[in-house]
């Protein structure tokens, strides 16, 4: 099998000492951005992917682009296991998709007495839906990306509008709004030069636009700043709950049986979550709710959920660990992040001077099959890392927010700076960072902004490209079978929203028909 | 609720307009555009124009489904608690690169710059001082420490050039 000689490539390159330390140093820098509420796995991701501009580039003796990338990855990962940990502790979610962990994690942590099982309990979960999600990656990816290799431009632009569709289609809010924010981010993709003709657009005679706005501090401002202006809001580190940080052996031991009585509803929801990740738009979160939604459905023990059932932390967390993985996949394969996560690591991949999609596996197949080895690398540490460290990280929510908080402000100003030296960045964060918190007050997804950033120059020259190669013609989009499934696909997803809302019209108008009338 | 949600949508679809009015040329593209394209200003035309179109959906659906009746801020304290963070956050973001202009003869400053170091001393101190109560040894340990160790990590580890201020300028400072 071929893909067994690529991995043990892979594994190779992520074995080199220095792409070790770096997996190492990311793991547990993602285990404190997890653990700090105030900062989420995105934005500790968009915070040091300027400092990976000078891994890839050789700054570190032995380090290169599949460093950067270890490193830009293994922060996601460590992230990914300590969100939880504030959860169960200290019933403050250290990331969104650790919410979901304050339903059984912290009543089986508080009420019955048991935290060490109920972290053990988490982590097991989530390094066996890892596992799974990092084994299903292994050998898709390679399939997708040859197939990928064969598009043309119509099926490009079918690819990406799909994926649009999908953030509209099924995301968590208004589809009103989620189609606004992705106009935004399509928008804010065309400022400065046209990359087909060369023209000046939208930059309104600032000569600062002209090389367009930088994917990065918008991501910094949106994910950084504006989170912790949230956090701020809600006075984060105010209450704390103040449990027992200890994990010990019979914990572990325990968790492992636990885990054995629930090995088909981990492994069912890691695939389901894998499936689930590889969809644009939904990462861990929204996986993890969906995983806690099966646990409890198929669950014999309904009536033990909030209370502290140990389904209500596993399924969740093995689903959300796998779609974090294969959010990569689409990243990876096709050159479209699956999560917000997964688009400031393509924009990494763009720093450094690579082009994401399937031409990776071909140009560079160290990269990527490095990467593929490092997460299962990086879930193996990150997994030993929690089980040996979870005292040490909980002190970390014991930092005063006085300091905490304007350190990392002042992380983001540096992150947003050293891209590119410059002063404007920084405003752009600032500015963004304001503009993030308030649309997130609105409740404007801020996902579907993200993507369309990223993706939005590719979208518009796979569509130019098209039409020029159609000669104008917008039939062009249907000449082949796969554009057309993947157009019409599309359409189905956009409309989703609307047969919701008249089906929910339908039988609100039926409700009150039949409902008696109240007495005048 | 409903005149922020409006209030949003409203300044949504001002961005719409300002960028379709600078697209107006999208139905007539440049002289050098190849045969079946659009041109350069057609895709910015038809975003912005999308994005109008949803903003004013929004805005009518705010108006006819009901709100909630509470504002968009929970309590006085809350507005204030994001005030703290992001009115230092601003000024620390002013400081180091100053406040002045350029004219063709002249250039005028009002704030000289503080660079990095010096402003991120000002701030994390500042901070320390008057969201922590810290006492001064402890904002003074605050603020030499932090910007020595983001020297160390960034300026000499990862040989990031972070902005100088204008005492640097001057040979008086190393930062």
């Amino acid at each position: 099998m071929e893909v067994f000689g690529q991995l043990a490539g892979g594994f190779a390159t992520a074995l080199q000492p220095i792409n070790m330390a770096m997996l190492f140093i990311a793991v547990v820098l993602g285990l404190v951005i997890g653990v700090l509420p105030g900062l989420g796995g995105t934005s500790g991701v968009a915070i040091l992917l300027p400092v990976t501009v000078f891994i890839a580039h050789g700054s570190l003796p032995g380090s290169d682009a599949t460093t950067a990338i270890i490193f830009l990855a293994g922060i996601y990962w460590g992230a990914l296991f300590g969100g939880v940990i504030t959860s169960i502790l200290f019933n403050i979610p250290g990331e969104p998709w650790a919410v979901v962990l304050l339903f059984d994690g912290f009543p089986l942590a508080k009420r019955l007495g048991r935290p060490g099982l109920a972290l053990a309990s988490s982590f097991v979960s989530s390094f066996l839906g890892a596992l799974v999600s990092t084994i299903l990656f292994t050998f898709f990816a390679l399939p997708i990306a040859l197939k990928a290799l064969q598009f043309g431009p119509a099926e490009l632009f079918a690819v990406f509008v799909l994926s649009f569709a999908t953030l509209i289609g099924l995301g968590a809010e208004a589809p009103m709004k989620s189609l606004a924010m992705l106009a935004l981010g399509l928008l804010l993709a065309a400022v400065g030069f046209d990359t087909i003709t060369g023209e000046q657009r939208l930059n309104f005679g600032f000569i600062s636009l002209l090389s367009g706005i930088s994917f990065v501090p918008v991501t910094i401002g949106l994910f950084g700043i504006g989170e912790i202006l949230a956090s701020a809001e809600e006075q984060g580190i105010g209450y704390v709950e103040n449990l027992s940080a200890r994990l010990g052996l019979r914990d572990v031991v325990q968790a492992l049986v636990e885990l054995r009585k629930r090995l088909r509803l981990v492994l069912s929801n890691a695939v389901i979550g894998f499936f689930f990740g590889v969809l644009p738009g939904h990462g861990a979160t929204a996986a993890s709710f969906l995983g806690y939604g099966l646990a409890r459905q198929y669950s014999k023990n309904k009536e033990n959920f909030g209370k502290g059932e140990i389904s209500g932390i596993m399924g969740p967390q093995a689903a959300a660990d796998s779609a974090g993985v294969a959010s990569l996949v689409p990243m990876i394969t096709l050159g479209i992040p699956g999560s917000p996560t997964s688009a400031v690591i393509m924009a990494g991949l763009f720093v450094w001077g690579l082009q994401p999609g399937p031409v990776l596996f071909i140009q560079h197949p160290d990269f990527v099959w490095g990467l593929i080895a490092s997460i299962y690398l990086g879930h193996l540490l990150t997994f030993i890392l929690c089980l040996l460290a979870v005292p040490l990280l909980a002190m970390i929510m014991r930092v005063p927010y006085a300091i905490i908080t304007p350190f990392i402000v002042v992380i983001s100003i540096i992150g947003s700076y050293s891209l590119n030296n410059s002063m404007l960045d920084v405003f752009i964060t600032v500015v963004f960072g304001v503009i993030g918190y308030w649309l997130r007050k609105m409740k404007y997804p801020l996902a579907p902004l993200v993507v369309a950033l990223v993706l939005g120059d590719s979208t518009e020259r796979e569509l130019r490209k098209a039409l020029i190669a159609g000669h104008g013609s917008p039939l062009y989009f249907f000449n082949s079978g796969l554009s057309t499934a993947l157009m019409l696909t599309a359409l189905v997803l956009v409309l989703i929203p609307l047969f919701r809302t008249l089906r929910a019209r339908r039988a609100a108008t039926v409700a009150g028909v039949s409902a008696p009338k109240p007495a005048p | 609720m409903r005149p922020y949600q409006v209030g949003t949508a409203a300044a949504i679809i001002l961005i719409a307009a300002v960028a379709m009015f600078d697209s107006r040329a999208a139905f007539n593209p440049s002289a050098g555009t190849a045969p079946g394209d659009v041109g350069a200003r057609w895709y910015p035309f038809w975003a912005a124009a999308i994005m109008g179109v949803a903003a004013v959906v929004v805005v009518y659906r705010s108006l006819v489904t009901p709100q909630a009746a509470e504002g968009v801020f929970s309590g006085r304290d809350s507005v204030f608690a994001v005030l703290k963070l992001a009115i230092p956050m601003l000024l620390y973001a002013t400081l180091i690169g100053g406040v002045g202009w350029r004219t063709e003869e002249f250039t005028y400053t009002v704030i000289p710059p503080l660079g990095f170091y010096i402003g991120t001393a000002v701030y994390m101190g500042g901070f320390a001082w008057w969201i922590g109560r810290y006492k001064i040894w402890s904002v003074a340990a605050i603020l030499v420490l932090f910007p020595l160790v983001i020297y160390a990590a960034f300026e000499l580890g990862f040989r990031v050039n972070l902005p100088k201020s204008f005492l640097y300028d001057l040979g008086v400072l190393p930062f």
